[in-house]
């Protein structure tokens, strides 16, 4: 978030921070007293457009200035914050790079050895995985679709993340891990 | 290699950079499962045959982090300076709109909100209690009914477990901010050394349906584990003297999402579940340093 602070003294920010006030100022009436037709057309036509409570959207609180003051030390501790900030956001960004690029010399290293090794091995770990084409086994599918264990066997897609991969949290889950998994044996058809 | 005929389709064993293009192995006879004995020169399935004795498939199984990355202390004094500045700028909350008047919901607001002012801004913000009069006090007793309720609801379990204070190695709960790979304690000609899990490569079988056969018969069935894809992440070769020609072992990153790490005792004794640094501490130099670069530092 950028301030505009650079050219007003510390002190003196209140004329900008005032609420804006019209001429003429409205009235709202909750109660319709007279006659509900002359109320509507009034509320129609005069809108209420008195700001006395800070209720109202698009505006700042009422001790706007007050609270600012209490929250920002001065223009130049402001300034060196941000400066540090963006740093600080530096020094990370050139770490997780350095890592990514690390990480891809030694993908590359292994690609390029396999390339030596065997072509039919190379060839097989760089066919791209779509994870539309079933037709293959999507055939057997049809065939055991009754058992709902088959169903949850063939959940697994590959080309797509998994769904238990866990999104981290603040505090870890009531159930803790499960360490009693047990995988899907597909019974015979019977 | 000794000065034996090659034929010009074979490919050489390793490739001359002076041509453009390294020639396509030679399509040669079916290997059978006499021919590893036959001595390696005399067959033009040389390179075949010995693809399956130097190609070793390896998985670094990791548990990725469940909780969220703690921030140091600069980054937590910077997020709450912004929250202050936020709190002195934004548009007034609307808060008749989103509590009915009188409400227990809109007392226990009140009071929170206070807080949260005398905590932002200090001394003058945020009313003291000793301010109005009777009617004050109704309402006090109304925000001590809200926070009370609110007391029962509230129970955050804590982020650093059983796990992380008796520090065991074998728990998947321990370090959750981290992420954890798995070691094998194995043994190696009556040695003991820590190693990934790996496993030779098989007939007919491609390198990331080999790494995922090695995991489960080295770790048991009983994880759920998400081989990422079908490339490679990395490479070891190791040349010991044990062995005739330099091993390569592929790496190949999963994820377990369940279970646990059952070994059958035969060649696997123990397991652990570590982070980078304590990976360090336990591996080999040489392994170690094959192996750095593939992890994340997180």
């Amino acid at each position: 978030m950028s301030l505009a602070f650079s050219s007003l003294p510390a002190r003196s920010i209140k004329p900008s921070l005032r609420i804006c006030q019209t001429s003429v100022r409205y009235a709202g009436r909750d109660a319709p007293a007279g006659d509900p037709r002359k109320e509507i057309l009034r509320r129609v036509l005069y809108p209420s457009n008195l700001r006395n409570k800070s209720t109202p959207t698009g505006t700042w609180r009422s001790d706007v200035g007050r609270a600012l003051q209490h929250a920002i030390p001065s223009v130049q501790a402001h300034e060196t914050i941000e400066r540090a900030w963006l740093l600080h956001q530096r020094h990370v960004r050139r770490k997780r790079e350095a890592e990514l690029q690390r990480k891809f010399e030694k993908m590359k290293e292994a690609m390029d050895e396999l390339y030596k090794l065997d072509n039919h091995l190379y060839i097989e770990a760089n066919r791209p995985e779509d994870p539309r084409a079933r037709s293959a086994k999507e055939l057997e599918l049809v065939k055991g679709l009754r058992g709902s264990e088959r169903k949850a066997m063939e959940a697994r897609i590959r080309g797509l993340f998994p769904r238990e991969l866990r999104v981290p949290t603040d505090t870890p889950s009531r159930l803790g891990w499960n360490y009693d998994w047990q995988p899907i044996r597909p019974t015979s058809p019977s | 290699m000794s000065a034996l005929p090659r034929c010009s389709s074979c490919r050489p064993r390793l490739p001359r950079p002076k041509h453009g293009l390294i020639r396509p192995r030679c399509l040669a006879t079916e290997v059978s499962s006499g021919s590893v004995t036959i001595p390696a020169e005399s067959t033009p399935t040389v390179g075949k045959v010995k693809i399956y004795d130097t190609i070793r498939t390896s998985v670094i199984l990791n548990r990725s982090p469940f909780l969220t990355r703690p921030l140091s202390r600069f980054e937590q004094a910077f997020y709450a300076y912004q929250q202050r500045i936020q709190r002195a700028l934004h548009n007034p909350f609307p808060y008749e709109f989103y509590f009915k008047q009188g409400s227990l919901l809109e007392s226990k607001f009140n009071a929170e909100e206070r807080r949260r002012e005398r905590m932002a801004f200090g001394a003058p913000f945020g009313i003291s209690e000793s301010q109005e009069g009777s009617e004050n006090k109704s309402q006090n007793a109304k925000e001590s009914v809200a926070e009370a309720l609110d007391r029962e609801e509230e129970e955050k379990i804590p982020r650093r477990g059983e796990a992380d204070r008796t520090n065991d190695v074998r728990s998947l709960e321990r370090k959750g901010e981290r992420n954890l790979y798995l070691l094998l304690l194995k043994k190696l000609d009556d040695r003991q050394v820590w190693r990934l899990p790996e496993g030779g490569l098989q007939k007919g079988e491609v390198l990331h349906e080999s790494a995922e056969r090695n995991l489960l018969t080295e770790c048991g069935i009983r994880m759920d584990t998400w081989i990422v894809s079908r490339n490679p992440i990395g490479l070891y070769r190791s040349s010991t003297s044990n062995q005739v020609s330099p091993r390569h072992i592929f790496f190949y990153k999963a994820h377990i999402l369940a279970g646990q790490v059952r070994p059958d005792g035969t060649n696997v004794l123990d397991y652990a579940w570590l982070t980078k640094e304590e990976m360090e501490d336990r591996l080999d130099k040489e392994y170690w340093l094959g192996l750095k670069d593939i992890l994340s530092d997180n």
